[in-house]
């Protein structure tokens, strides 16, 4: 009796459960601003279009709200503002190029220049061992020298 | 047993301050039976930490609920290989596994090299043991798997367990964390090796000699690792997603692309003794960057879907990094005489000047990836205010970065040693350069306009062309010496030079991966509610639901959807996406139906359902990304190959400058 009563329960509660998910339709117009937004679930990383996690306390939530606002003809802008007022400036999915945040977009490029600058370096300190077109002759033990190498990999080879 | 669990890793902990002590000293004074002694100690360190994970494994498999550890990550409903598999499920067990993994390595290192690197050994040692006895540390004293549950001053069994997170409960779950912490761990080893090369101010390679296997077999580890996370994310989470730029994804790639730049720019010390302070720093980066990874995903510093629990331990995985990379970086200020270059670059245009940008490149992407892992935190501690950022930041960043290093990939092999002249350039670049342009401009005719689409499928056949030149022009060689069939000819050749044409393997995975990522670019998705009987369409695809049933057993209630799948008037197949409820942990998860083909993914996820007669059903096309775990494969063989012996040793004619140009060099300092 006991089994049957906590297995009732179990199936009462997975039924509660499985229901709770809202239907998750994106549309390209949801698509469009909800790529613009973060989806603040906490576990994903992922923006409100593209969040497919299972029952996201957010994401949907987000959409519906896109929807409904944008069914009152607000623009997409607007749309946006009333999602940075509501949970602040992390509600969007990049920060906005503007102050301190601008260091975000900048600092990949200053690595891969400052790379680059190092890289220039060192190929300009390099330049200076290039060994010139012309060339005094080898001496013979160096030529010997030269040949026994030669013959040895060739050994190897064969 | 769990006293005699924990008693095993306080003696292994006791054991690895011996091990370090015995090693320094005995060196120190010049006692052999101390260095001796020590590296006996790094074998029974193995043995008693085998020993806990046994106790461990048998607590978890039978159910012994006393432990808060076994009641946290198991129940009785779970199969045995899930239970086995709780071992790593959390916080306290998956650290067991590093220290476990990694006194494997030590034990094995100290047996390999039982009678070489003499001189090194005791400082290899050292270092290893230096990071045992941190791991040991933390689970013998700050979070042990063996704390029992208390009700007062008794001891509580609660009967059964919380059972793992139902999401971890899938088959390339079991082998995922095993797999990648092999191969973060495995990078301590040439880190080892490297740090002792510069304690004992080594004038050679040796280190670089020696752990060349062990980096590319713990290469391949990391590689493997992150491709089954990709794989589970895929097949389980339910959003079709493969990546999703999370923290600790980030994490894991990090140090896998400084191992890769590590495994390039080693061939330019191999063959050219040149960049010896780089690939010290690049092995130091990555192996710190494998700590890194784990701190990230036990501190709690950024959120993510893998992160444990927040805990205390988190500091002392900050001091540790921070007092490594000091004493790294001192040393290898300290010892930058003996890391001069014995060569210099000759030309702008040479292989050398390839690898030096294919370091920059992978470096480029590992700093964007790390700087926009952490902006969010120092971004908040600047301005106070928080901020995200997600995918599409690290898109822009990485895939522009991806399309030039896949184009460097097709570059390096048309491109000699030293120099090549422009002519030699004409003739290499020729066919690959024509080829690509041809398929860019038959697919722009055939509509395709997505610009970073068009330059992937380009380059991808750019570095295919530059490959399979190059097996050609060295097989058709052997053919005609040998009067060998060609495909003969060709395993000759990879024989011959199995690190150079399994690199080439490695290569042709890489690309068959980034036809995979392109793929993303044409993904189809439509979410729609049906009731049996309804169909939709997606693509060239007509789904039709048939039937909607709900079934039960002992570990969850499920119910399933069949959906017969069309293409025009044929039925193709029918796909079963599957929505489940467990019942011990009170979690949903998804069972997604995939019809895998080589063009394309029909992907169908049971998303949920506001009406019992009704099934809400994400559906994808996800054209091309079976060949993801294509290149997984065709990159596993290239490995393989890399690790079978070359029929001709290659003992490297590195370029010494042994005439002219030595007198010149000297001429010129």
């Amino acid at each position: 009796m006991r089994k049957f009563r906590n297995s009732l329960l179990l199936l009462v509660l997975a039924a509660v459960c499985l229901p709770q998910t809202a239907t998750q339709l994106v549309t390209p117009e949801i698509r469009r601003v909800g790529d613009k937004l973060a989806c603040k679930c906490g576990v994903c990383n992922n923006t409100v279009a593209t969040c497919q996690m299972l029952e996201c306390h957010y994401s949907l939530p987000a959409r519906q709200k896109i929807a409904t606002l944008q069914q009152q003809g607000r623009s997409d802008d607007t749309i946006l503002a009333s999602f940075v007022k509501e949970s602040g400036i992390s509600a969007l999915s990049s920060p906005p190029a503007e102050g301190f945040n601008i260091l975000g977009y900048l600092m990949p490029i200053i690595g891969i220049v400052a790379g680059l600058g190092a890289i220039l370096l060192f190929l300009k300190k390099s330049k200076q061992y290039r060994i010139p077109a012309t060339v005094p002759p080898l001496d013979n033990e160096m030529l010997a020298r030269y040949k026994e190498r030669i013959d040895k990999d060739m050994a190897k080879l064969e | 047993m769990e006293n005699l669990g924990a008693l095993a890793l306080i003696l292994a902990f006791c054991l690895s301050i011996y091990a370090i002590a015995g090693s320094i000293i005995g060196k120190w004074k010049n006692k052999p039976f101390l260095v001796l002694s020590a590296e006996r100690a790094v074998y029974s360190i193995w043995f008693l930490v085998a020993t806990a994970v046994g106790i461990l494994i048998h607590a978890l498999v039978t159910g012994d609920f006393r432990l808060s550890y076994v009641a946290q990550n198991t129940n009785h409903a779970m199969p045995w290989y899930y239970k086995v598999a709780a071992w790593w499920g959390g916080q306290a067990g998956s650290l067991m596994l590093w220290a476990f993994v990694l006194s494997t390595y030590s034990a094995v290192v100290v047996y390999q090299n039982r009678r070489k690197f003499r001189e090194m050994m005791p400082y290899v040692v050292t270092v290893l043991m230096v990071v045992q006895a941190f791991f040991l540390m933390l689970i013998a004293f700050v979070i042990s798997p063996f704390n029992v549950l208390m009700q007062g001053k008794g001891i509580v069994d609660v009967g059964d367990g919380r059972g793992l997170n139902p999401l971890l409960q899938y088959w390339t779950m079991i082998i995922h964390p095993p797999i990648l912490y092999m191969g973060y761990v495995g990078f301590v080893v040439p880190f080892a090796f490297a740090m002792a090369s510069l304690i004992t101010k080594q004038p050679g390679d040796d280190w670089i000699f020696t752990t060349r296997r062990w980096a590319i077999v713990t290469w391949f580890f990391q590689t493997t690792g992150v491709l089954l996370g990709a794989g589970w994310a895929y097949a389980v989470l339910g959003w079709g997603g493969y990546w999703g730029w999370d923290a600790v994804e980030n994490a894991s790639l990090l140090p896998w692309l400084t191992s890769t730049s590590f495994l390039h720019s080693v061939l330019m010390q191999e063959k050219k003794g040149m960049m010896k302070v780089w690939n010290m720093v690049l092995v130091s980066a990555t192996f710190f960057l494998c700590i890194f990874g784990t701190t990230l995903t036990r501190t709690g510093l950024v959120s993510s879907v893998h992160a444990f629990a927040q805990s205390p331990i988190g500091v002392y995985f900050f001091t540790f990094l921070a007092v490594g990379i000091a004493a790294t970086v001192y040393l290898i200020l300290d010892r930058l005489d003996y890391l001069k270059s014995e060569s210099h670059m000759e030309s702008v245009i040479s292989r050398e000047s390839s690898f030096l940008f294919n370091n920059l490149i992978l470096l480029a992407s590992c700093f964007s990836i790390l700087w926009g892992t952490l902006f969010p935190v120092i971004s908040e501690a600047v301005t106070g205010e928080k901020i995200s950022v997600d995918g599409p930041f690290f898109n822009r960043v990485n895939i522009p970065i991806g399309l030039f290093l896949l184009f460097l990939t097709g570059v390096g092999p048309l491109i000699a040693w030293r120099r090549s002249s422009i002519e030699s350039l004409k003739k290499a670049f020729f066919w690959p350069v024509a080829v690509s342009l041809a398929l860019v401009a038959g697919l722009m005719i055939s509509g395709m306009r997505h610009p970073y689409a068009l330059m992937s499928f380009g380059l991808c056949l750019f570095v295919t062309a530059t490959v399979f030149g190059e097996f050609f022009k060295g097989a058709k060689a052997i053919r005609a010496k040998n009067g060998m069939n060609f495909i003969a000819a060709t395993v000759e050749l990879t024989h011959r030079n199995t690190r150079r044409y399994g690199g080439y393997l490695v290569h042709m995975g890489v690309v068959a991966m980034f036809i995979g990522f392109t793929g993303a670019a044409f993904n189809l998705d439509s979410t729609v509610e049906a009731a049996k009987g309804d169909s939709f369409k997606l693509g060239r695809y007509e789904l039709k639901v048939r039937d909607i049933s709900d079934s039960e057993n002992a570990d969850y209630v499920s119910r399933k959807a069949a959906i017969d799948i069309f293409v025009g008037e044929k039925q193709i197949d029918t796909l079963y996406p599957e929505r489940r409820f467990y019942k011990a942990s009170q979690q949903g998860t998804s069972e997604v139906a995939i019809r895998r083909q080589l063009n394309e993914d029909l992907y169908l996820n049971f998303a949920g359902a506001n009406d019992p007669k009704k099934a809400v059903v994400q559906a994808y096309v996800f054209p091309l990304v079976s060949w993801i775990w294509i290149g997984f494969w065709i990159l596993f063989a290239g490995t393989i190959v890399c690790l079978t012996p070359s029929k001709i040793r290659m003992q490297y004619a590195r370029t010494e400058v042994v005439g002219i140009a030595r007198n010149y060099a000297e001429i010129q300092k």
